[in-house]
C-alpha cells in the first residue's frame, strides 16, 4: 500500500466525518492561538516596561527626602530631616564619594505654564546641568542650560515635547519663544526628546527643566532640595557609590538604624530588579494560563480522537477482514491526526499572530514569542498523533472478528 | 468425500481436526463448535447449512482467519493459520480469501466503488487496474449505475450484491460466503448463483452457507451443522 493510497484514506476519512473533524480542529486551534496570544502579551508587557524604565538615567542614583519609617517611639528624637544643598556638597567630596562623577540638587514645584491663550500645569523641575544625563533627558532641538546660566540664574527654560506641543503647537520648535511659569517670563532654548507616558502623573515629557538657581529665585526660595540625583561614575561602580552616599548622607542626619532613614535611594538598577522580578512572575503566570488551554485543548483532541478511534473500530475490523495490516490501519489513522493537527496548527498560528495586530489600549503591543509558537505547534500535534495514534494502535492489534462485533 | 473432488486435486484447501470454539468462561460459556473435522479440496463447492445458532458463521470466520479457534488445528494450503501472525493472515486473507459477511460489513459513508476497490487497494494493484476491476465487478452484480451511491442510499439485497462484488473483486481463490444471498429476491439469488457457479468452473473453491434447499442443491456437497457438530449430508450428488 503506497503513501499516496494511505493520504487519500486519511483525506477521504476526514471529509465523510466533517463535523467531527472540524470540532477536532477547534480544540486545536483554541489551544495554540491561546498559548500565542498569552505568551505575546506577557512578552509585550514586558518590552513596554523595560522601554520605560530605560526611562531612568542609566548610571544615577535619586535621594529622596521622606519621613522616617518604623513605629514613632522606635525613632524617638530621629526627627525628619530635609535635604540641603550641604547633603548635595557633601555627596560631591571626592574624598568621601569616590565613586560620586556628578551631583545635581533637584527642586521641583508645580506651576501654570502659559504662552498666550494657552495655559496648563505642569512640573517645573530645577537642577544643575548635569540632571539631564542623570535623569536620561535628551535635548532634541536647542540645547540644554549650562554652567553660565546656572551661575547667572538665568531665566531659560527646555520644554517637555508635549509642552512645546500645548503651548506653540504640535512638532512646534519654539526655540527663542517665550513661556510664563507661574507670571515669570522664561526665555525657550531647548526642546526634550519624547519619552512617553511612563505610568501616571510620570509623564517626562509634561516636565520643564530651568536652572536650580533660576527656579529658587523665582518660585522656591534657597531652601531645602526635593531630590539629589547622584552619578556614579561607571555602571560597575554604582553599587560602590551608593553604600557612598548611603554612609554620607546616615552620617549627616544621623542616622545609626537604617530601618529609619529619613530618606531613600532609587536606582534604575533597583527599579530594573523588581520589575523584572515582578515581570517573570507575570510571565509566568501567563504562561501557566497559556499551558492550562494547550492542556484542555489536548485533553479535547483525546476525547475526540479516543471517540472517533472506537466508533470506527467496525471499520477498522472490516479493513482487517479485507487484509489491511496492522501496520496499514495504523499508518491510516496517524495520518488522519497528524493531518486534522497540522491543518488546525497552522490555523490557530494565523489566529494567534493575527490577534497580536490588534491595537491595545494602554500603548503597548503584543510581542510574538516564536519559541511559543513551535512550543504550541509541536505539542498539540504530538497530542493529537500520540491520542490518535494510540487508540488506533489498539484497534489494529484486534482480531478482526473482535473489532467487527464492536458497535 | 466425493470421488470428482479426489480427481480434481491433491492436499485439501481447508483441513479442520478436533477444532472447537468456545465463546466466554464458566457459567455462560458457549460450545459454538464442539471438536469438528472438515476436508475441503480444490476445487470443491460446498454448502454449510444447519439451524440459527448452531455455529456455521462460527466456522466460517474461523475459516476466514477472522478469527481463531479456542482449540483443534486449522490448516490452510497446508498451512497452520496459528503459525501466522497478524501481518501474514492480512496478507493472506488479502490474496487468497473473498470473504461476503452476513451483515454485509460495508464501510459507512464511504462509495460503492470505493468499498469495491477496498480490497485491491491493500493488495497493491493499480489505480488504473483498481478502477478496471471494481466496473467490471460492478458489472457483474447489476451495480454499475450506484457506483457512487454510499451503503446508507442502497437497498438491502444492493449491499449484499456490493458485497459479493468485493469479495470477488481480487479472484480469490477461495470463497466463503456467510449467506450471500439472505437478502435478494429469486432473480438476483439465481444471478448470485449463476455467478457462483461460473467460479466453481474455473477452479475456485467455494464454502457458503445457506437457509434455502436450492441454493445449498448447486453445490457438489452439503454439510449440516447441528449443534456444534458437523455432518456431511446424506444423499450428496456424486
Ligand atoms: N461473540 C460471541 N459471544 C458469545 N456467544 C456467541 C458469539 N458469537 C456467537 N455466539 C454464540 O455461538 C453460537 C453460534 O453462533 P453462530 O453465529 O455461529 O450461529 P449461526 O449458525 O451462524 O446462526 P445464524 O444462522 O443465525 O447466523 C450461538 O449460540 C451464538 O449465540
Ligand atoms: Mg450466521
Amino acid at each position: 500500500m503506497s503513501s499516496v493510497e494511505i493520504l487519500r484514506f486519511a483525506v477521504r476519512a476526514l471529509v465523510a466525518n466533517r463535523l467531527r473533524s472540524l470540532l477536532t480542529m477547534l480544540g486545536i486551534v483554541i489551544g495554540i492561538a491561546a498559548v500565542i496570544l498569552l505568551t505575546a502579551l506577557g512578552n509585550g508587557a514586558a518590552k513596554f516596561i523595560q522601554s520605560q524604565i530605560t526611562g531612568l538615567g542609566a548610571n544615577s542614583i535619586t535621594v529622596i527626602a521622606r519621613a522616617a519609617s518604623g513605629t514613632a517611639g522606635a525613632s524617638a528624637g530621629a526627627s525628619s530631616r530635609p535635604l540641603t544643598a550641604a547633603d548635595a556638597a557633601a555627596l560631591a567630596d571626592p574624598q568621601g564619594a569616590p565613586d560620586v562623577a556628578y551631583v545635581a540638587p533637584v527642586v521641583q514645584t508645580s506651576a501654570t505654564v502659559a504662552s498666550g491663550p494657552n495655559s496648563e500645569t505642569d512640573t517645573v523641575i530645577g537642577s544643575t546641568p548635569d540632571y539631564f544625563p542623570g535623569a536620561n533627558q535628551v535635548v532634541a532641538s536647542g540645547r540644554g542650560y549650562d554652567q553660565a546660566d546656572l551661575t547667572a540664574a538665568r531665566p531659560v527654560a527646555v520644554l517637555g515635547r508635549t509642552v512645546a506641543d500645548d503651548m506653540f503647537g504640535v512638532g512646534s520648535v519654539p526655540l527663542g519663544r517665550t513661556v510664563l511659569l507661574n507670571g515669570s517670563p522664561f526665555q525657550v532654548i531647548g526642546i526634550l526628546q519624547a519619552k512617553g507616558q511612563g505610568g501616571p502623573g510620570a509623564n517626562p515629557d509634561t516636565n520643564v527643566l530651568a536652572p536650580l538657581t533660576a527656579v529658587q529665585s523665582t518660585f522656591t526660595g534657597f531652601g531645602n532640595l526635593n531630590q539629589i540625583v547622584v552619578g556614579a561614575r561607571t555602571t560597575d561602580s554604582q553599587n560602590a557609590a551608593e553604600s557612598e552616599v548611603y554612609s554620607i548622607i546616615d552620617r549627616r542626619h544621623g542616622i545609626t538604624n537604617p530601618n529609619n532613614r529619613d530618606y531613600q535611594l532609587i536606582s534604575s538598577a533597583q527599579i530594573a530588579q523588581v520589575l523584572d522580578q515582578t515581570l517573570s512572575t507575570f510571565s509566568l503566570l501567563l504562561a501557566g494560563i497559556a499551558g492550562i488551554s494547550l492542556l484542555v485543548g489536548g485533553i479535547g483532541i483525546t476525547n475526540i480522537m479516543l471517540v472517533s478511534v472506537t466508533e470506527r473500530t467496525r471499520e477498522i475490523g472490516i479493513r482487517k477482514a479485507l487484509g489491511a495490516t496492522p501496520s496499514a490501519i495504523l499508518a491510516q489513522f496517524l495520518v488522519e491526526s497528524v493531518i486534522l493537527s497540522a491543518l488546525a496548527g497552522a490555523i490557530g498560528v494565523a489566529i494567534g499572530i493575527g490577534g497580536t495586530l490588534i491595537p491595545l489600549p494602554g500603548g503597548f503591543r503584543a510581542v510574538v514569542v516564536p519559541g511559543a509558537v513551535i512550543a504550541a505547534v509541536v505539542v498539540s500535534i504530538a497530542i493529537g498523533v500520540f491520542f490518535g495514534g494510540y487508540p488506533a494502535r489498539r484497534a489494529a492489534r484486534l482480531r478482526p472478528i473482535e473489532a467487527l462485533r464492536r458497535e | 468425500m466425493t470421488r470428482a473432488a479426489d480427481d480434481r486435486s491433491e492436499a485439501p484447501v481447508l483441513d479442520v481436526r478436533r477444532m472447537s470454539k468456545v465463546y466466554g468462561e464458566g457459567e455462560t460459556a458457549v460450545h459454538a463448535l464442539r471438536e469438528v473435522d472438515l476436508l475441503v479440496r480444490r476445487g470443491e463447492y460446498v454448502a454449510v447449512v444447519g439451524q440459527s445458532g448452531s455455529g456455521k458463521s462460527t466456522l466460517l470466520n474461523i475459516l476466514g482467519c477472522l478469527d481463531a479457534p479456542t482449540s483443534g488445528r486449522y490448516l490452510l494450503d497446508g498451512l497452520d493459520v496459528a503459525d501466522l501472525d497478524e501481518r501474514q493472515q492480512s496478507i493472506l486473507r488479502n490474496r487468497q480469501i473473498g470473504f461476503i459477511f452476513q451483515s454485509f460489513n460495508l464501510i459507512p459513508r464511504t462509495t460503492t466503488f470505493a468499498n469495491v476497490e477496498l480490497p485491491m487497494v491493500y493488495a497493491g494493484v493499480s489505480r488504473r487496474g483498481r478502477r478496471e476491476r471494481t466496473r467490471a465487478a460492478l458489472d457483474l452484480v447489476g451495480l454499475a449505475d450506484r457506483a457512487d451511491h454510499r451503503p446508507n442510499q442502497l437497498s438491502g439485497g444492493q449491499q449484499q450484491r456490493v458485497a459479493v462484488a468485493r469479495a470477488l473483486v481480487t479472484r480469490p481463490a477461495l470463497l466463503l460466503a456467510d449467506e450471500p444471498t439472505g437478502n435478494l429476491d429469486s432473480a438476483s439469488t439465481e444471478d448470485v448463483l449463476d455467478l457462483f457457479d461460473g467460479l466453481h468452473a474455473t477452479g475456485r473453491t467455494i464454502v457458503l452457507i445457506t437457509h434455502e434447499e436450492r441454493v445449498a442443491a448447486r453445490a457438489d456437497r452439503t454439510v449440516v451443522v447441528t449443534d456444534g457438530r458437523l455432518a456431511e449430508q446424506a444423499g450428496a450428488r456424486p
